[in-house]
């Protein structure tokens, strides 16, 4: 990995980031578990006594279309697939946004492929597998959005962030494909503030954590992240604010999302709460114009001509005393972080924006 | 005497040629002032190119359609890489594009996204597809500073 100048981004010392590394780092690189030389960084976070030495996986955003349309998406999922397997993760977790369009067909590929992942799997939904019919056939197939359970000393919680979103298709008679349209449709404005977990939501969350030990570890899912980084492309959960009081008082929390299909990292509330954000397997988000974290080193830009290029899944590692993520990004070259050069880097190439005008009233 | 009729004869001379070359009014960029209802049209006209460019960056068929375009055929649409038209930076062409090897336009790029993550059918550069896509993506990045050639 070669060394680059993330630690003279503005805002940040060379000392601020020897400290923060300890805590963010970067990550480590999938192709092949090959290094170009020096260590892999992680998004290493320390975490309470309790925890037995294992690994899980992680996928999402496969954005699945039927086999006959699309079958690039479709070989990134199946090579996550089997790499996760070959990393012998005690379970999966997969991140939401199986379905591009929300249709039985392309959960059914889905399903096809992840076939191959042998362990037990958790599902949380994503924005594209709910709006075609309001999530019934994803609910079908995968249960219940919301969840926990206990693994070797650390309490997990998936949280539902989609199915909560503000009604913009009855005064409008949107058919389902309209709805689903708008709703996939990242840069739109028609679907509005959609991500949120809601106040029902929020209670069960107090619940299901009132009778674990305020010390210990806690790992939440959710498709989309527990601040607000960009919220006109739902990079955030709207009420994100009292997500962090309810998880607040746990010491040990760290989110793991998707949705934004970028090498991410952040530290928000008074727990300061570790948020990791996770590639997608389909393609690369750019980085917004405005909001990234500062504790964020970002990934360089991609290429698009390859389709492998900042793409992934994610191996998280659970120790005595921290947990780790490596970004698994199918990258011919190892380097994943801006270089010294803007031309490298997404953040410096967005530098004024407009929202888009054609779904405008 | 003969030298000044001869240096006249040069400025008139002279005088015929730029009348000739500008026509016969002085070298205005318009004849007139723009009144306020010319540039609402002017603006009404740049306008409604930009809403079909952005329709045809997000991938609507009815447009496309329209347009007699086929911008994709695996389900992708400019704007899955590109939300609010970021990463096109069209101030900064022309340039050297990595990607196409050659120095290159912000049409010769839409074209090379469009044949390759897409695998859609390239537009010819004059195209009226073309046109709205690049308004669309310019009218996205208002604002920037003009920067030919950089990266």
């Amino acid at each position: 990995m070669r060394k680059n100048n993330r630690d003279q981004k503005p805002g940040m010392t060379r000392r601020d980031f020897i400290q923060k590394s300890l805590l963010t780092g970067a990550a480590a690189i999938g192709a092949g578990a090959v290094f170009s030389g020096g260590l892999p960084f992680m998004n290493t976070v320390r975490m309470a006594f309790g925890a037995e030495e294992f690994t899980f996986a992680w996928i999402s955003d496969t954005h699945l279309y039927p086999r006959a349309l699309n079958t690039r998406f479709i070989e990134k999922a199946t090579r996550a697939a089997k790499d996760a397997m070959n990393a012998k993760p005690d379970f999966l977790i997969f991140g939401g946004d199986l379905a591009q369009l929300g249709r039985a067909e392309e959960f059914q590929v889905g399903e096809e492929i992840l076939k191959e992942v042998t362990v037990k799997k958790y599902f949380i939904p994503g924005e594209h597998d709910w709006y075609y019919d309001m999530g019934e056939e994803w609910q079908k197939r995968f249960g219940k959005p919301n969840w926990t359970f206990d693994h070797k000393g650390v309490r997990f919680i998936g949280v539902d962030t989609i199915s909560r979103g503000p009604d913009y298709w009855t005064a409008k008679k949107m058919t389902p494909e309209e709805r689903m349209g708008h709703m996939a449709t990242l840069d739109g404005s028609v679907a509005g503030p959609w991500a949120g977990v809601g106040k029902d939501q929020l209670q069960w969350l107090s619940k299901t954590l009132s009778d674990w030990p305020m010390d210990k570890p806690v790992i939440v899912f959710s498709h989309n992240p527990f601040y607000e980084y960009y919220p006109p492309w739902n990079f955030w959960t709207r009420d994100w604010r009292e997500i962090q009081e309810v998880l607040a008082p746990y010491k040990n929390v760290t989110n793991i999302h998707g949705h934004t299909h970028q090498v991410l990292y952040n530290e928000v509330g008074p727990n300061n709460m570790r948020s990791i954000g996770m590639l997608a397997t389909s393609w690369t988000w750019p980085y917004a114009p405005e909001g990234l974290p500062k504790l964020t080193v970002p990934m360089v830009r991609v290429d698009p001509g390859e389709q492998y290029d900042g793409v992934g899944w994610g191996k998280l590692t659970v120790t005595a005393d921290n947990v780790s993520n490596e970004y698994m990004m199918w990258r011919k070259k190892a380097d994943i972080f801006c270089g010294d050069s803007v031309s490298d880097c997404s953040p410096g190439h967005n530098p004024i924006l407009s929202p888009r005008i054609a779904d405008r009233p | 005497m003969k030298k000044n009729l001869f240096a006249l004869a040069v400025l008139v001379a002279a005088g015929l040629f730029g009348l000739v070359m500008t026509g016969s009014q002085p070298a205005l960029a318009h004849m007139e002032k723009h009144t306020p209802d010319q540039l609402q049209v002017f603006d009404q006209v740049f306008m409604e190119q930009v809403k079909i460019g952005d329709l045809l960056f997000h991938g609507d068929p009815e447009t496309e359609k329209k347009m007699g375009t086929k911008l994709s055929t695996t389900g992708m649409a400019c704007a899955m890489c590109h939300p609010f038209a970021s990463d096109n930076h069209p101030h900064e062409f022309p340039k050297f594009q990595q990607q196409i090897s050659k120095f290159a336009t912000l049409r010769d790029m839409i074209n090379w996204c469009i044949e390759n993550p897409n695998e859609g059918e390239k537009l010819d550069a004059d195209s009226p597809a073309m046109k709205a896509l690049e308004a669309y993506i310019y009218w996205s990045n208002r604002g920037n500073v003009l920067s030919p050639g950089t990266h």
